[in-house]
């Protein structure tokens, strides 16, 4: 269940909110902390806790519903549901690696090595892998 | 001294004092409004800004005092207000440039970053019904009463009464004389439960709003309680101090204990508000055109303030006006 998850933001980031808020929770919907059955707070309450408009939220609650992982119920919050896991498709994967070739040069530039960004993605990797 | 001047002086003498402790009454890591470092009011610096406010709040409060002192037996009518008024811009100004020093000098940026808890359970934080029941009731009840016992209720009879003691407004034994002043006591309980209501809908979750729920569900009594005293003098011979005395004792105790409970450590699960100053014109009008929650926690003192920069704030504030002037509007008839 939900009970002591929490989502967090960084207003100051350089990061929309919409996208830090997707990816908190497709972090805890792919751990499975977030199990099928789980119900999300109404849009409302995240967006005032949070300190971001309404739309904010409630656009990334249906990319969520999108990709599968959501069923949003009218006024209130929704609620995560079974999903088969997709067959990722060339094109993502292609835009996947486009992604990640930017962040790992713009680490490398930080002065990351490769061996530490590999630890790195392994690690994130088997965290994710449930 | 004459009773006049002195029921001019009291009421403004008491906000003065509020005013020289008022930048105390805060957050730790905030102070003048500002954000700084939470031993900044402990240094040198900090003692010697809040030396400086105090001295220009007295001075504000010896001018308030010169010009009520005269006003009160000349003009009465603008016996209380004007003075009031210069108190508290006064005092505010002052207050407004420690803010801009304090920011600009000393003031901290912290980073502002935002946290929910994502259990739906905790939307279900509602008003005490067992804790806000019982005063309605007891309107009810000396409603019934009143009604058992309408003929003794004398024709003519006081319903408000001047500084001196001395009634000032009479009403008559009919359904709006008796009952009137109970309807009012009803919309005043009906508005502290509907500012109850909109804290817990519309706001962050925080020790202050569960203080500030809680305040204003129990503020229902010492309310109820004396609106129904004022309803049974027809009646009954009950001491007219008694319900001013019950009303300061209740707040006495409401506010040591909020006091207590915000001074405390912070809850766990406290959801921050936002820390940047600049949401925050001349320390106490929160304006943050991102910012959905229509209240939010003030930086000093204890309550609410509301987020100017949405729409729905101005709609709730004139809301809570009307309704505050309702009785007043339905007294003059």
């Amino acid at each position: 269940m939900s009970s002591g998850l929490t989502l967090r933001i960084d207003l100051d980031s350089d990061v929309p909110a919409y996208r830090q808020i997707v990816d908190g929770l497709r972090i805890l919907l792919v751990n499975g902390k977030l199990a099928p059955g789980s119900e999300l707070p109404s849009v409302r309450r995240i967006a005032v806790d949070l300190g971001v408009h309404f739309n904010t939220v409630a656009e990334a609650y249906r990319t969520l519903a999108d990709e599968g992982w959501l069923e949003l119920r009218h006024g209130r919050g929704a609620t995560v549901v079974e999903r088969d896991a997709p067959a990722a498709s060339a094109g993502k994967v292609t835009e996947f690696r486009r992604r990640l070739r930017a962040l790992v040069a713009e680490m490398q530039s930080q002065g990351a090595s490769a061996a530490k960004l590999s630890v790195e993605l392994r690690t994130a990797a088997n965290e994710l892998d449930v | 001294m004459k009773l006049e001047i002195l029921f001019t002086i009291l009421p403004l003498a008491l906000v003065a004092v509020i005013f020289q402790f008022m930048p105390l009454l805060t957050r730790r890591g905030i102070f003048f409004s500002a954000t700084v470092d939470p031993e900044f009011p402990q240094s040198s610096d900090g003692r010697r800004l809040l030396r400086s406010y105090r001295l220009q709040a007295a001075l504000w409060t010896v001018l308030a005092f010169a010009l009520a002192v005269p006003l009160a037996t000349t003009r009465p009518q603008f016996g209380a207000t004007l003075p009031a008024l210069v108190l508290v811009a006064g005092i505010g100004f002052s207050y407004w440039l420690k803010f801009r020093e304090v920011h600009e000098r000393y003031g901290l940026r912290r980073p502002e970053v935002r946290e929910t808890s994502l259990s739906p359970a905790e939307e279900r934080q509602s008003i005490n019904l067992w804790l806000v029941i019982p005063p309605f009731v007891a309107i009810a009840a000396v409603a019934i009463y009143l009604n058992a016992h309408w003929s003794q209720i004398p024709d003519q009879f006081p319903v408000h009464w001047g500084v001196n003691g001395q009634p000032n407004r009479w009403a008559s034994r009919d359904v709006a004389g008796v009952y009137g002043t109970l309807l009012m006591g009803t919309l005043m309980d009906l508005l502290c439960l509907g500012f109850a209501w909109a804290l817990l809908r519309m706001s962050r979750k925080s020790t202050m709003r569960y203080v500030t729920v809680r305040m204003l569900e129990v503020l229902l009594y010492p309310l109820t309680f004396t609106f129904i005293v004022v309803s049974l003098l027809p009646l009954m011979r009950i001491p007219l101090w008694l319900a001013p005395v019950v009303l300061l004792a209740f707040v006495a105790v409401i506010f040591l204990w909020s006091y207590r409970k915000i001074t405390a450590a912070s809850a766990p699960d406290e959801v921050p508000e936002p820390q940047n100053d600049s949401y925050w014109k001349a320390g106490v009008f929160y304006y943050n055109p991102n910012d959905p929650a229509i209240f939010v926690s003030k930086r000093v003192g204890i309550g609410y303030t509301m987020n100017f920069a949405n729409k729905m704030s101005w709609v709730v504030l004139v809301g809570i006006l009307l309704i505050a002037l309702l009785p007043a509007l339905l007294m003059r008839k």
